[in-house]
């Protein structure tokens, strides 16, 4: 695959990096930090990330697969991230080929409405299901913006094991 | 999501990821957990022989209070049974630890560490020393959810301690004031009134203090008053906190005596009279 920042052609990505890297996020979203707004979901930056970049090792099942432990462990409707998550995915991928060429910020611009569109579900589940909305929890809209400004990060961080050169010479450095 | 909004069908498939998760939950709860006993350790011998002389004190205190109480319980009973009254229901106690915050927008909950499997259950009230925290909503083999004070729509039947006048408490969601609803404009309240549990609904014991009134809008053209009050638990601070195995089972019928005479009923707090009286 060709780095469109650079334009050097990656390494092979390592399906273990992959779910290493799905497992690490999941975990830091177990963290106890607190029920506050600006917490990011670390989960849905790393689904996104490798469903634009490798969308064949993951794709909606895996999102919602994911997005079912996020609800057991949110205490939410059991379905809502999964819904939100596999949604999402489904945009990202159909999105894939029109986001990866962009820079790397711009590509952060076009993500924030997906981030949105995780964050304020749950606002939406809940005022189709119950009549009212809670206008407290659009606090949400917090979250897809850190989530956001995290994209540069994650991306220098998840590419960086396919942005390894392949012959070192120790002899030469350069 | 419907069935799971509607149906209540979905909770052995929770049951069955959180098993899968709670070990996870576990691991990532440990840097928190090893950062706070380091910083209990790390105190200083003055801190800690300052807060032993006020435990002392405090325990001192209490032991004294306890054996009146003591006293005062007995002699409650002793008239309670010359009046031909309901008998208070004693309650067991089971101290449960708060693990998390779950990040949620919508509610305000927290998980503890005691399930089914430790005999809580579905509506079993949490408190702690000072006042009521919440009430336990979904349940799990080894963990349990409980929903607080604050959350949307949350009702505590609650007694103003200085009158006995009767209302609910409802929570208006994260970061809004409890609300005390159903009073009438020319009801006699004031800033500061505690509110004690009355123990209508049979779910929370009663006499817990629950919260204290913070503000008061008396509009009398609409003939209504906007009650503001503040939680006396705090809610968000400490992690041990017991749970209340009050199980209005337990609770014996009124006795049939009682319900003939008649008269001793109007004015005496109790939940069963006013059961008996709602449903004639």
């Amino acid at each position: 695959m060709i780095d469109f920042q650079s334009g050097y052609i990656l390494r092979p990505v390592s399906p273990v990096f992959i779910y290493f890297s799905l497992f690490c996020a999941l975990m830091l979203n177990l963290l106890p930090i607190g029920n506050y707004g600006w917490v990011p979901d670390w989960l849905i930056i790393c689904i996104v990330f490798w469903n634009i970049h490798q969308h064949r090792y993951v794709g909606v099942i895996t999102a919602f697969i994911l997005g079912l432990l996020m609800d057991v462990h949110n205490s939410d409707l059991l379905g809502l991230h999964a819904f939100s998550y596999s949604l999402v995915a489904y945009l990202a991928i159909s999105w894939h080929r029109r986001i990866i060429a962009l820079t790397v910020l711009t590509q952060a611009l076009h993500l924030l409405p997906i981030f949105l569109l995780v964050s304020l579900f749950p606002v939406l589940a809940h005022w189709l299901l119950s009549g009212e909305i809670y206008w407290w929890a659009l606090t949400g809209g917090i979250q897809a913006l850190v989530e956001a400004l995290l994209w540069p990060v994650a991306t220098r961080i998840l590419l960086s094991p396919q942005r390894r050169p392949i012959d070192v010479d120790h002899n030469r450095p350069i | 999501m419907l069935i799971d909004f509607r149906f209540k069908a979905l909770d052995p498939i929770r049951n069955n990821v959180n098993w899968l998760l709670r070990p996870l939950e576990y691991v990532m709860m440990m840097p928190r957990n090893v950062f706070e006993a380091s910083s209990e350790y790390f105190t200083s011998r003055g801190t800690l022989d300052k807060e032993n002389q006020e435990m002392k004190v405090r325990q001192a205190e209490l032991s004294l209070l306890a054996n009146q109480s003591e006293f005062l319980l007995v002699e409650n009973q002793n008239l309670r049974q010359l009046m031909d009254l309901q008998k208070q229901v004693s309650f067991k106690t089971l101290s449960v630890e708060i693990l998390f915050n779950p990040p949620n927008a919508i509610s305000q909950r927290i998980v503890i560490n005691r399930g089914s499997n430790d005999g809580l259950k579905v509506g079993n009230p949490i408190a702690n020393d000072s006042g009521i925290l919440g009430q336990v909503v979904r349940i799990y083999d080894h963990s349990a959810e409980v929903s607080l004070l604050e959350d949307r729509d949350f009702a505590v039947p609650v007694q103003v301690a200085r009158n006995g006048l009767r209302a609910a408490v409802f929570g208006a969601g994260r970061g809004n004031p409890l609300e005390l609803r159903y009073l009438p404009v020319a009801s006699d309240l004031e800033v500061g009134d505690v509110l004690i549990t009355s123990g209508i609904d049979g779910v929370y014991p009663p006499g817990f203090a629950v919260a204290v009134i913070s503000r008061i809008e008396r509009n009398a053209d609409k003939n209504s008053s906007n009650v503001f009050c503040a939680p006396i638990a705090p809610v968000n601070r400490y992690r041990q906190a017991l749970a209340l195995l009050y199980d209005p089972q337990w609770d014996a019928k009124a006795s049939t005596a009682t319900n003939n005479s008649g008269a001793p009923l109007t004015n005496t707090p109790g939940r069963r009279q006013t059961r008996t009286r709602g449903m004639q």
